[in-house]
């Protein structure tokens, strides 16, 4: 496999996985989690320590990445979202206060950069995870392992949303929370959950970037827009169209700047980032709903000249 | 007896005067930090409180006033410092004879040039005030026109989504910055020419003064701006954008206008910090520096309020700078386990943020909220009204 679509392949499940975790976090609880970027930061640490200490297969130990993921989420949501939102504090106001949980965890996980490398002579600032990949059919496992990790997670979210008794009260909170409090679901205990999976999903999703790219204190920092990018390109108002936007702007950076490169010369792999952002603004300027939006069902009845749906 | 009741009671509404409690505890930290650890200290946190005062304010004029969610404006403070990079420079070679075009960013060509140029400003003091002018105004130039180009996004989007679209708008520019080299030299950095040479002895202190009046300017200007008429129309349509057009006020172009001004005036403080440094590179306007912290410094003080801005900021300089000074004695704890006590300066800056927003939602100094009009002027026009049977009361 060429060498930019198996990164790309890695880069758009890891990107899938937090634009998902972004996008239910709006549509619960009506914020933009900045502090996704570290909560990714943090999967990658967690898979980087264990590593170190104990040994192993990084894929170990993405469990344990989930878990603490979301556990920081969990934190985030009790200690800070749940009374912004009993005094119905403004979106801005929700994003803000993520923020600075956000800079809190950053500072932290610097800390604990300079503590890793003061006293374990370690170089925790530049790390390369490839170096403890295994091979698999001649390539690395990384390029078959991720991608069929995300989509486990997201058939087990499927599944969790659809066939529990508790995902179907968490979709109907995301429909309608006033409705879903009238008929007793606890929208507390929801929105506690969304954080956990949330969170959970962040560090995840940044355990598997950081096989695609060089593990860096700031590498949650450097990629939160992409993610944001994901979630707007699937319109946040869709989970599934949350982790697709994330899986497609993954995908168009690497496949871009690939073609791009091969068209124009390397100069143009200092701009990588314009590809997704133009990829968000041109989202936002034509459908700004984003691809769950766009009436699929509709389109492709008047392609094949049938007529499905109800039209309005 | 009443006399000297009236005294003390004038008195104590002069002393609890908001503006003369936040002097005196400017005042009194400046006068600790002076006493404790002299002058240089003190000139670092001026400067730092005069540039970073500069750009909070102009974004509480868009954030505070208009009610736009800017979480782009390093967007603009980077126009600003590229302007001033890229071009005034590149004029003064051209004048003088010297490579000006894309070679003049080059680092090999740059750093032999640019010295060339500060030896002539500094035999001239009216070329250096001239080159400082015209710094500025190609800053404030930039500026404007970035704040245009955001406002075209920001009459569509709301809130949130505006706010990351410029938060990645501010990434991508960087970007283009650290790679484009005609711009400011990609990876390394363009040098500028220094307008404060010509002044004999200490050149820190002759920029400490400029800036500080530059930013003085600049509060007076905006405080102005606030509490005209303009002002106004920005906080109605901050409070009702429907209420505002209904009133008959172009809100597409009331929000263009004040990003676009606010904008300018980001610009000018990016000049000023690359006129300061003596040196622009695209990679140092991060997104954490030029637009959270300004964002955390504007929460502390109060989003709507000018003056609480002033003191958020100068707190949040001083508490930096604090971290910086006691990191030895304080902090020793952590230099022990090998842990740089600088990065408490981000931990700083995230409970700051979070305390603001969990229990002083409305910031140190919380904005005032003023009637249009004062209270017996309004009963007189009711009144008014009522007596020509216009209105039932």
């Amino acid at each position: 496999m060429a060498p930019w679509l198996a990164n790309g392949l890695i880069y758009a499940s890891a990107l899938a996985l937090t634009a998902g975790g972004i996008t239910l976090l709006y549509i619960t609880t009506r914020t933009f989690n900045f502090a996704h970027a570290s909560m990714a930061t943090v999967g990658f640490y967690v898979v980087y320590s264990f590593i170190i200490f104990i040994g192993g297969s990084p894929y170990r130990y993405f469990p344990f990445a989930f878990l603490f993921g979301a556990l920081l989420g969990v934190i985030c949501y009790y200690g800070l979202n749940r009374p912004l939102l009993k005094r119905q504090a403004s979106e801005i106001t929700l994003m803000m206060s993520t923020l600075g949980y956000d800079l809190i965890l950053l500072s932290l996980i610097q800390m604990y950069c300079d503590f890793l490398t003061s006293n374990y002579k370690l170089f925790p600032r530049r790390v390369n995870m490839n170096m403890y990949d295994l091979e698999l059919f001649g390539i690395n496992a990384a390029t078959i392992i991720l991608p069929l990790m995300a989509i486990i997670c997201l058939s087990a979210l499927h599944l969790f949303l659809g066939k529990t008794k508790f995902g179907v009260a968490m979709k109907a909170t995301i429909e309608n929370p006033v409705l879903a409090g009238a008929s007793g679901i606890n929208s507390d205990r929801v929105y506690m959950v969304a954080w956990l999976i949330g969170g959970g999903m962040a560090s995840l999703g940044g355990a598997a970037m950081a096989m695609a790219q060089t593990g860096t204190p700031v590498m949650g920092m450097n990629s939160i827009p992409f993610m944001f990018a994901g979630a707007i390109l699937g319109g946040l108002h869709s989970l599934y169209g949350g982790i697709l936007g994330g899986f497609m702007v993954g995908l168009a950076e690497y496949a871009g700047v690939f073609l791009l490169s091969q068209k124009f010369g390397p100069w143009i792999l200092g701009y990588r980032m314009g590809i997704p952002l133009l990829l968000m603004a041109i989202t936002l300027l034509i459908f700004p709903r984003g691809l769950a939006g766009i009436p699929w069902a509709d389109l492709f009845g008047r392609l094949t000249g049938k007529k499905r749906g109800v039209q309005a | 007896m009443s006399d000297d009741k009236q005294i003390v009671s004038r008195l104590k509404g002069f002393l609890l005067r908001r503006e003369v409690i936040i002097t005196a505890v400017i005042v009194a930290l400046l006068t600790f930090l002076l006493i404790t650890r002299g002058v240089p200290m003190i000139l670092t946190i001026f400067i730092d409180f005069a540039i970073f005062a500069i750009v909070t304010l102009s974004l509480n004029l868009e954030v505070g006033y208009t009610g736009i969610s800017q979480f782009g404006r390093v967007l603009a403070v980077m126009a600003g410092a590229f302007g001033a990079g890229a071009i005034p420079g590149r004029v003064m070679a051209a004048i003088m004879g010297l490579p000006w075009g894309a070679s003049y960013a080059e680092a090999t060509v740059n750093f032999k040039l640019v010295p060339q140029l500060t030896a002539v400003l500094e035999k001239s003091w009216f070329l250096s005030i001239v080159f400082l002018i015209f710094c500025l105004l190609v800053a404030a130039l930039c500026g404007a026109g970035i704040g245009w180009l955001t406002s075209r996004p920001a009459i569509r989007l709301k809130e949130a989504y505006l706010g990351i679209s410029l938060l990645a708008f501010g990434d991508l520019l960087m970007w283009i910055g650290h790679n484009w080299e005609p711009l400011v030299g990609a990876t390394t950095s363009v040098y500028i020419p220094d307008p404060f040479r010509f002044v004999p002895g200490n050149r820190f202190q002759v920029v400490v003064i400029t800036v500080f009046v530059i930013a003085f300017l600049i509060y007076f200007f905006i405080n102005t701006l606030t509490h005209s008429p303009f002002g106004r129309t920005l906080k109605m349509v901050r409070d009702n954008e429907i209420s505002a057009a209904a009133a008959g006020k172009d809100v597409v172009k009331i929000r263009t206008r004040s990003l676009m001004i606010g904008s300018a005036i980001a610009a000018i403080g990016g000049a000023l910090y690359v006129i300061y440094t003596g040196a622009a590179t695209a990679i140092g306007f991060t997104r954490l520096t030029w637009t959270f912290w300004p964002w955390a410094f504007m929460m502390l003080g109060g989003i709507g309020s000018n003056l609480g801005v002033l003191l958020g900021v100068f707190l949040l300089t001083i508490l930096r700078s604090m971290i910086t000074i006691f990191r030895f004695q304080v902090f020793g704890f952590l230099i022990q386990w090998g842990i740089d006590p600088t990065w408490l300066e981000f931990t700083l800056m995230g409970a700051v943020i979070i305390v603001v927003v969990l229990f002083l939602p409305h910031g140190l100094v919380p904005e005032k909220v003023e009637p249009v009009l004062p209270a017996d002027r309004v009963q007189k026009v009711i009144t008014n009204m009522s007596s020509r049977g216009r209105f039932l009361t």
